[in-house]
Parts: C-alpha cells; structure tokens; sequence
C-alpha cells in the first residue's frame, strides 16, 4: 500500500485503501440501473470499469470523492445519497458485514461502527457520545468532502437508520441534527429519516434515548461476531490506523481539550515536522486552528446540549478567562450567542424526551 | 428513447430508393457542363433533402414503431425523395424522352405530404389517449423535471405546487399518504432490483384503483402522496379502503417467481387555513401516527 509507513498517523487522502467492490461499486451500480455509462461516471477517477469487478482493486479517499462528485453531476436526483445509503450497511463486505450484522444490541453496532470505522465508512467518522441519558452518534468529515459532504452526512444516516431498523427488528426513534439549513427536498430526509429533523442545528448527529442502548436484538450470534472480530482486527492492523489523519487529530485535541496542543507539539507528537502537518492539513481542507475550533465548538455544544450546563459553566469548562471572550469565541464558531443556541438545541431535546 | 436499431430497416429502404434515384439518373442521363449548373438551387434544394432527413432522424429517435411512426417516416421519405430528385435535376441532364423523373418530382412530394398529414393526424389522437392515462400522474400542466426516474409518477415538488392550486378550491380538498411500512425490510429480503420494481408496481396499483381526476405522486421512497378533490370524508376513507385492500391482495412476483405481500398504512388529511407546507407535514405526521398505531396492534 502506498504510504504505509506514515499509516500510525492516520490515513490520508491519497492513501488506496478503500476496495473498489465495496462501496463505490455500489454507487456505480445505483445508477447504473438509470442507464448512466461507467466511463463518464469514473472520469477523473483514474479506474476502469474492470477494477470494480477486481477485488484486490483499492480507492483512495480522494478518488472516491471524485467518484460520488461525478455521480451526483450526472445523476442529480436529491434521493441519490437516502437510497445509497440503505443499501450501504451491513453490506457485503466481509468480516465486517457480519460483525455489524451479528451486533446483539444497538451498542454494539454503534462501537463497531466507530472501531472499525475505517473498514466501513472511510470517508465520514462517527463519534458515539454516551451521555448516560442520552446517546450520541456525531458524524465527522475525515477526508475533506467539501462539496460531497452533504451526500455523505444523507447517506451515512440513511445508512445507519436503515441497519438498524432492520437488526433491531422496527423503528428507532432517532432525532435528527444537521449543521446545514433545510434544503429544497425535505421529503427525503422524513421519508428515510423519520419526522424528527433540526436544520441549522451546529453539528450533523443523531440522538437516542441511552435506555435503546442495550435492548436485545433477535438477530446477534456471538460466534459469528468473535470469528469476524479478530478477522476485522487483522485487517485494521494491515491498514495502520484506526482513523483518518484529520479525524485522529480532531480527537487528541477533544481529549485534550482544556490543555489543548500547540501545533508544534501536535506534530511532535504524530512525529511530523510541524510544516509538514501544515502541508497535509491543508491538503484535507482545513488547519489545525480550524480543527481545534471545531473541537472547541462541538465541546460546547456538547457540554450545552446534553449535560444542562450554562453558559459560563461552559466558558469555565473550557479555560475562558472571561464569559465576553468566551461569547465572542462561540459566537465566531457558530453563528450564534450561547444563549441563542441554547434555545435551538433544547427543541431537539424535547423531542428526545420519553413522552 | 428508442434507438437506431427498432427502425433498422426504414432507413436501409430509404437509402435504397436515394441509391436507386441516383444510379437511374447517371445511367439514363449526362452531366450538366459547369456552366449550367445553378449553384444556388443545389445549396437550395439539397438543404431542403438534408432538413427533411434531420426531420425524419429527430422523429425516428422519440418514437417506438407503429402506425403513427409509419405514417410519419413514409410521408417524410416522399418529401425526401422529391427534393432528392430536384438536386439530380440540377446537375444530371436527363433525355427529354424520359418522364419518370418529373414523376418522381410532382407525384412523390404531394403523395408524402398527404401521408405526412395522416400521420400527424393520429400523432395527434394518440397524443390524447396518452394524455388521458397521464390524467392522474399529472394535472393541468407538464413539467418534466418534476417526473420521477423510477416510477411513471411526479414527485414531491409537482405536489406542493398543485396543493396551493387546491386549497383554493371551493370544496376542501383531502390528501391521502400512504406509506408501505415494511419496505425496509422487504427491499433487503427482495433485492435492490426487485424492490425497485415492487415500487413501480405498486404505483400502478394505486393508479389504477384512484379515481380520474386523482393526482399521484411518489412523495419520495416508498411513500405515495394522491390529492383528492370533489371528495367527501366518507368517500375518501372508501377509497382509502380500497387503496389498502387492493395493495394487500396484490401478489407481487419477485425475480425468482415467487409471490411477495405487501401492507399499505393510509392517513387522510384535510386541507386546512393552514399553507401547503404546512398541510403537508400534518399529512405526514398523521401517517407517523397511523403507523404507530398499527406497530402497536401488531405488537399486541
């Protein structure tokens, strides 16, 4: 595989390590159905037809992009990412396939998904938040989707709202959180989502009632998930990582968060000269100033949303000196004053609340 | 779009009979020497062939075979092949003795225009007998990026612009969702493809069981949306009846043969003070609600 050797950091873009047969040949056979011609589709792309059929065919992050952007110019039908996504877990990808499609509790399916992210979705990284009262699944551009990234967030949630409506055996009452406003086909998003959608709500998520957690599911077999797990591990540790650079940094820095790193010691620490992690960083679409950030806000939000603190606890929380710096820091992450946001999550929580 | 290959052989006759003109005219006639050829008239007549062609080409490829598209490339061809003559005309000197050609001239362009007429005559019945099956899928206007790829139905946009023409109705019109709850399920038990087409077919159904001034659309997924006007409440929870009954009995065959049944859950909504959007998202939360109803009676 080509750079291997720096895979402790995180894969990377231009990494090949995705199976072509996975899923873009999925994608590729959605719209093959509309009669879409697979040169077109993959211009750019630097395939051929002939490696989606070749299982020892790899993708790069970069080159699947390029492959969903093709698609999307070709194919603009806003149902696209909803009905990909339905078809993407468990999937037919082999250990992991079966160790998603044995988990014997929505838990379970949850830490597959954010352990072995890599193997299943490469491009966008949940992050599970367990709140004791609630349960969190945030899903986090690794890769630098840029344009795709919408199509990814409807696809990776129509995915796992699919999944796990089919392993829990009904519906899951999940709420629906995005970062971006309504757009013009809400249809899709209550069709394959459900009626429970906040728009212009800070972050791409999906919350459940933490008591969903651990409800049995008819179809977990705890052989078949012990066979495929050491098999997933194996191939993890082929791959190098658990993660993406830009994800695996993201979390150190959320880890760290009231102490966070300088750049200087972020790249020590990954074992990089700081002017290369620049370089890659720029490379994925983003700094380390925006991904801490980021960090930063989505901490807040969190500490907000989902563990009732106020404001200035947040601004204590998070090592503000003073709540007027503190405001005008929140107020550049996100649009909005803290109180303002305040407001806007606690209508999704509602909807949270057992009835 | 109906390719090349469906009118194969209409234009290898075509090129037949262009051929056949044009070895007549060199075998019975001689050029005309340089001076007297008009090149005004070839650029003319030629031009004409050559759009009739494009015209002939452009039809071939939006219609399937049939009696219309008969008529149509026949009288086309004739059109054709008159101009096709003139153009000889104007560089090959046929003997005076000869008559065939003023023929082919005087009689082939009338003859074509009157079959190219008949033609455009039945285009123009079928069009209406097409636009009477449309009758449910699309109202008073067409628009064709609202069709949807899947199914022969519009889709969520075309239904939000005619719930707004609606509720200025005098009688409140009603809005059936309807939802095939299982189709989660049923799409990974069935297949990608055969899912696919389980939706088309229930499409079709439902079709079939509404009435003719009914509009049909697919919501998105597999949820329908029909907006019923002239209706009361009692006939619509009939229909609504129907609709259900007619999807429960519906044995689907799947690619394997084998005999699939599927459930519609239906909500009926009434228009309201309220804007369209509005009166949709009542719609779709009272099909929530009827869903959860029935997961309950299924659970108990």
């Amino acid at each position: 595989m080509r750079g291997g050797s720096h895979h402790h950091i995180g894969y990377q873009r231009d990494d090949r390590f995705v199976p072509c047969h996975h899923h873009p040949a999925l994608l590729l056979e959605m719209v093959r159905e509309q009669g879409l011609d697979d040169h077109k589709a993959l211009r750019h792309t630097g395939l051929f037809p002939d490696d989606l059929l070749d299982t020892s065919a790899r993708l790069s992050p970069r080159q699947y992009l390029q492959l969903v952007h093709n698609i999307r110019r070709l194919h603009p039908d806003p149902e696209l990412g909803f009905r990909y996504g339905q078809t993407l877990l468990p999937g037919h990808y082999g250990a992991i396939s079966t160790l998603l499609g044995n988990a014997a509790h929505l838990d379970q399916a949850l830490i597959t998904l954010e352990d072995y992210q890599p193997l299943i979705t490469p491009l966008l990284a949940p992050r599970i938040i367990r709140t004791g009262e609630y349960c969190c699944v945030q899903w986090l551009d690794s890769c630098g989707a840029g344009n795709e990234y919408r199509f990814l967030v409807e696809s990776m949630m129509s995915a796992l709202a699919s999944v796990t409506r089919w392993l829990s055996g009904g519906p899951l009452p999940w709420t629906f959180q995005f970062s971006y406003p309504q757009p013009d086909y809400p249809e899709h998003y209550q069709v394959y989502l459900g009626s429970q959608l906040y728009f212009e709500a800070q972050m791409d998520a999906m919350l459940i009632p933490a008591h969903y957690l651990n409800q049995p599911w008819p179809r977990g077999s705890h052989t078949a998930r012990a066979v495929s797990e050491q098999q997933c591990q194996e191939q993890q540790l082929a791959l190098g990582c658990d993660t993406s650079l830009v994800h695996q940094l993201y979390l150190a820095l959320i880890e760290r968060i009231r102490e966070p790193p300088s750049l200087d010691t972020a790249a020590r620490e990954l074992g990089l000269s700081p002017a290369t992690l620049k370089r890659k960083l720029k490379h994925h679409g983003t700094h380390f100033q925006d991904l801490l950030d980021r960090a930063r806000k989505h901490t807040a939000l969190h500490l907000l949303q989902f563990y009732g603190y106020n404001s200035e606890q947040v601004a204590r929380y998070l090592r503000f000196n003073d709540n007027t710096n503190f405001r005008r820091s929140f107020k550049r992450w996100t649009g909005l004053t803290p109180s303002a946001c305040q407001q806007l999550v606690d209508r999704a929580m509602t909807a949270l609340k057992p009835l | 779009m109906w390719g090349f290959a469906l009118h194969r052989w209409k234009w290898f006759a075509l090129l037949t009979i262009a051929s056949a003109i044009l070895a007549l005219n060199a075998l019975t006639g001689t050029l005309k020497p340089m001076a007297e050829v008009v090149w005004l008239d070839i650029a003319g007549e030629g031009g004409a062939a050559l759009l009739v062609l494009i015209w002939l080409a452009l039809m071939l490829n939006s219609r399937p075979a049939g009696r219309v598209t008969n008529l149509l490339s026949l009288g086309l061809s004739g059109i054709f092949v008159a101009y096709w003559q003139d153009v000889m005309d104007e560089v090959i000197q046929l003997p005076t003795t000869i008559v065939w050609d003023h023929w082919l001239e005087s009689g082939a362009m009338p003859v074509g225009m009157l079959l190219l007429t008949l033609g455009l005559y039945h285009w123009h019945k079928e069009q209406q007998a097409i636009c009477d099956q449309l009758r449910k899928r699309e109202k008073l206007f067409r628009e064709h990026r609202d069709f949807d790829r899947l199914t022969p139905l519009t889709r969520a946009g075309y239904l939000r612009e005619h719930l707004a023409l609606a509720s200025r109705r005098a009688t409140p019109p009603l809005l059936l969702m309807m939802e095939l709850p299982d189709f989660d399920a049923d799409r990974r038990h069935l297949g990608e493809q055969d899912g696919q087409r389980l939706l088309q077919e229930v499409a079709e159904l439902l079709l079939l069981n509404l009435r003719r001034d009914d509009l049909l659309c697919r919501y998105a997924g597999h949820r329908f949306a029909a907006l019923l006007t002239d209706i009361d409440a009692r006939q619509a929870l009939d229909l609504a009846r129907e609709l259900e009954q007619a999807v429960a009995a519906f044995a689907f065959k799947s690619g394997q043969g084998r005999t699939h049944y599927s459930q519609l859950v239906v909500a009926i909504t009434e228009a309201g003070a309220d804007t369209p959007e509005a009166w949709l998202e009542r719609a779709n939360r009272d099909l929530d609600e009827v869903r959860r109803r029935r997961a309950a009676n299924v659970a108990a």
